[in-house]
């Protein structure tokens, strides 16, 4: 089954990067744009990691986080907070809150295939087999 | 540690900050260039994200030539800029002024000042011009990328 990845952020622009980072790995990229949204769809979808934006409208990453961990049936889904704040102050916040990894903006997609491959299983999506030639 | 921060370490952060942004998202190659007026561009996009805090604030523009910013955002996308709308094209703006300031919010922070920063802002036109309130101090910082101009502009009153 292939893994379930649900991507929080405001923007379209990291939505569309986070989608096209894992399109080579048999994964489903769900997408939310503010962490109320977020939050429902964790609760109907059971994603197996989430990609948590921190700076949102509606309802921003911290306090999503803050209320998935209070949630018996949601804290366990880990959670990689990606943000454009690097900033001491920022980092201890975010993991005093029990994120599982961070990746500061700008970033690369192979650093974030790289830290999601720590927590849920990447497998590259097979490799379709070309049609088969009319004789 | 805060007495250090001047506004020419701010425009020096941001100018090493513009480059790290550009290769790391876009992969592309950028140069600062010595100041020689503002760019005329035919159309320009312009992204804006203000920082406020106690003894700081200001905003950031990032000014993009409209041909350019369409070639940003189809770099950062991984897709061609005949495959863009102006709606992706402004949130890829955006979201490249929002990493650049949010890059000099942590930067600021971790010298002592606090602030934070507003959702990002978009621009789009060919002939407008954006004046700083009063006692703000205005920047300019100027890069080549490839035969494209970038412009960073930064409105700041340290207080």
């Amino acid at each position: 089954m292939a893994t379930k990845i649900l991507s929080v952020d405001d923007s379209r622009t990291i939505r569309l990067i986070v989608g096209k980072a894992f399109r080579p790995y048999d994964c489903t990229v769900l997408e939310a744009c503010n962490g109320e949204e977020g939050l429902a769809t964790a609760a109907r979808e059971k994603p197996d990691l989430i990609i948590l934006d921190v700076t949102m409208p509606v309802m921003d990453g911290v306090t999503m986080l803050t209320k998935l961990k209070e949630d018996p049936a949601l804290k366990a889904i880990p959670v990689i907070m990606l943000t454009a704040e690097s900033g001491r102050e920022n980092v201890l916040l975010i993991a005093k809150l029990g994120v599982r990894d961070y990746l500061v903006k700008p970033f690369k997609e192979d650093q974030l295939i790289e830290k999601a491959g720590r927590c849920v299983t990447l497998e590259k999506r097979p490799v379709a087999a070309p049609a088969p030639t009319p004789a | 540690m805060s007495q250090t921060v001047q506004i020419p370490n701010i425009c020096e952060f941001m100018n090493r900050h513009l480059l790290d942004v550009f290769e790391t998202m876009l992969s592309m190659k950028a140069v600062g260039a010595p100041w020689d007026g503002v760019p005329q561009f035919d159309e320009r996009v312009t992204g804006c994200v203000a920082f406020a805090g106690e003894r700081i604030n200001g905003a950031v523009y990032l000014h993009l030539g409209a041909p350019f910013a369409a070639q940003v955002a189809a770099a950062m996308l991984g897709l061609t800029p005949a495959d863009l709308g102006e709606p992706e094209v402004n949130d890829v703006v955006g979201e490249a002024t929002n990493m650049l300031t949010g890059g000099l919010k942590s930067w600021l922070c971790d010298s002592g000042i606090e602030c934070a920063v507003s959702t990002p802002a978009i621009i789009r036109g060919s002939a407008f011009a954006i004046e700083p309130v009063p006692d703000v101090s205005r920047e300019w910082l100027l890069f080549n990328c490839g035969a494209n101009r970038v412009v960073v502009e930064i409105h700041i009153k340290l207080g």
